[in-house]
């Protein structure tokens, strides 16, 4: 057997093993590929629908810096607004308004919890999390971003917000 | 089609040149910065959340805000990687025009190759009015407001805080010494437009510099350069850093010599990515921050 023979044989058999290797390489398809797929391309379902009320105007209805907490704004965008709840420096929570029209499914939480603050149908959310719904659209949410920081805390926490004026925003 | 956000987070190195010159900085704002990386991972440790389904939803929705172009991620992270990969060209040139200045040969690439310092300043004061548009993209304020940047700047931790500590440092202290901000200033207010648009850096990203034409975005660097001047020398002064000091927590890793250090920041600057790198960071955090708040 020549060089050139041995060069024809093996060119081929490389190539074959190459592409064996990398097709088991191919990693497992990530589990967010479903959202991927559904918020690209032509029918695209968009993040953010135009009816949904603009982030600016929860802003006046968050609760005030006092107490030894200092309330900063962190986020505004159409549909949402988020604040960061400070003490000592020190995130301790994030306080937030967002419009359940681009997320309906986010109110099924609060049809099944039978919870209420404030008069308004209220629901806890995995482990740090607890939110109302108000006139059956806006969520206002805490979320504890210290273990300091209880459910306890994210309820009063709730109730100073302007729930009454997020409700006549729709 | 760019890459889906857990890719870009999933893919984000745990070591390398970038992680390690970022590290290197830690004396400066020590366990600020963790190098966060992996989409599920960051969920976690942003929320502090360990059910699987809810981790879903976040991931979910975060995925489908960042695919949204109107929503602005997309182009924070487009700023945070070109403003790189315009300085990775603007690294070649710099390296071109030192070996221009040491061998009287290759003296003519001084002609067609900017000033080391001129482009240097350039690239940092662009750098700077890169992040402050992301800031804006990001968090949904309009492009020009130098006022709200400034209030947020004062409240940065973790990887945006690193960001601006290695902005300081590899494109500030390093290549232009300890009156870099000085410089960055003087050498705007004597900049034709013309200079400024031969510049690669500024030409990658000007057209979401606000301002409208080139004589008005070279007016709007200057001012927000000179807005932010006051916090980077209060950072300066503050941890008390010199170029040496910067220089010498990078010798583990770099052999640095104290009269090199122009030739330290070229080479950071041809081999580091620490504005993408940390923009992607900064880019999963405020999506799931606020899909975890939206779900």
């Amino acid at each position: 057997m020549n060089f050139a023979k041995i060069q024809r044989i093996l060119a081929p058999f490389l190539l074959g093993l190459l592409l064996l290797v990398s097709s088991c390489a191919t990693q497992a398809p990530s589990r967010y590929q479903q959202a991927q797929n559904a918020s690209t391309g032509r029918n695209a379902t968009p993040a953010v629908v135009k009816e949904s009320t603009q982030g600016s105007q929860f802003n006046k209805y968050f609760p005030k810096s006092g107490g030894g907490y200092q309330v900063v704004p962190a986020q505004e965008k159409k549909g949402f607004a988020e604040y960061k709840l400070k003490k000592d420096g020190k995130d301790v929570a994030v306080l937030s308004v967002s419009d359940t029209l681009n997320t309906p499914t986010a109110k099924q939480k609060f049809q099944s919890s039978g919870k209420t603050i404030a008069g308004y149908p209220a629901a806890n959310i995995g482990s740090n999390g607890t939110a109302v719904l108000v006139a059956d659209r806006y969520q206002v949410k805490v979320q504890s971003r210290d273990p300091s920081f209880s459910q306890s805390d994210r309820e009063a926490w709730l109730q100073k917000f302007n729930l009454r004026g997020i409700a006549a925003l729709k | 089609m760019s890459k889906p956000i857990f890719e870009l987070v999933n893919e984000l190195p745990t070591g390398g040149l970038t992680v390690m010159s970022l590290r290197s900085l830690d004396f400066i704002i020590p366990g600020e910065w963790q190098n966060l990386v992996g989409f599920d991972n960051t969920i976690r440790t942003v929320t502090g959340e360990t059910d699987e389904s809810i981790i879903q939803q976040i991931g979910d929705r975060a995925v489908t805000l960042y695919n949204d172009k109107s929503q602005g991620y997309q182009t924070a992270l487009w700023l945070y990687q070109t403003v790189t990969s315009g300085s990775k060209l603007l690294g070649t040139a710099a390296l071109a025009n030192k070996i221009g200045e040491k061998v009287s040969l290759l003296g003519f690439l001084d002609k067609i190759t900017p000033k080391a310092e001129k482009a240097q300043t350039i690239d940092l004061a662009v750098k700077l009015v890169v992040e402050l548009v992301a800031f804006c993209q990001i968090n949904g304020i309009p492009g020009d407001s130098i006022g709200d940047f400034l209030g947020a700047l004062g409240d940065y931790s973790g990887e945006s805080l690193m960001r601006m500590a290695a902005l300081v440092c590899f494109d500030g202290l390093i290549p232009l010494g300890p009156d870099f901000i000085q410089k960055v200033l003087s050498g705007f207010n004597t900049m034709s437009p013309q200079e400024l648009q031969q510049n690669q850096s500024f030409n990658s990203v000007k057209d979401l510099i606000p301002g409208g034409n080139t004589e008005g975005q070279k007016n709007f660097i200057l001012q927000s350069f000179d807005s932010v001047s006051g916090w980077m020398s209060g950072f300066v002064n503050s941890h008390n850093l010199t170029p040496q000091n910067v220089a010498q927590n990078l010798s583990s890793f770099i052999d640095v010599a104290d009269d090199k250090l122009d030739y330290l920041a070229a080479f950071l600057d041809v081999s580091t990515n620490y504005y993408e790198h940390t923009g992607i960071q900064t880019l999963a955090r405020r999506l799931v921050e606020r899909a975890s708040a939206e779900i």
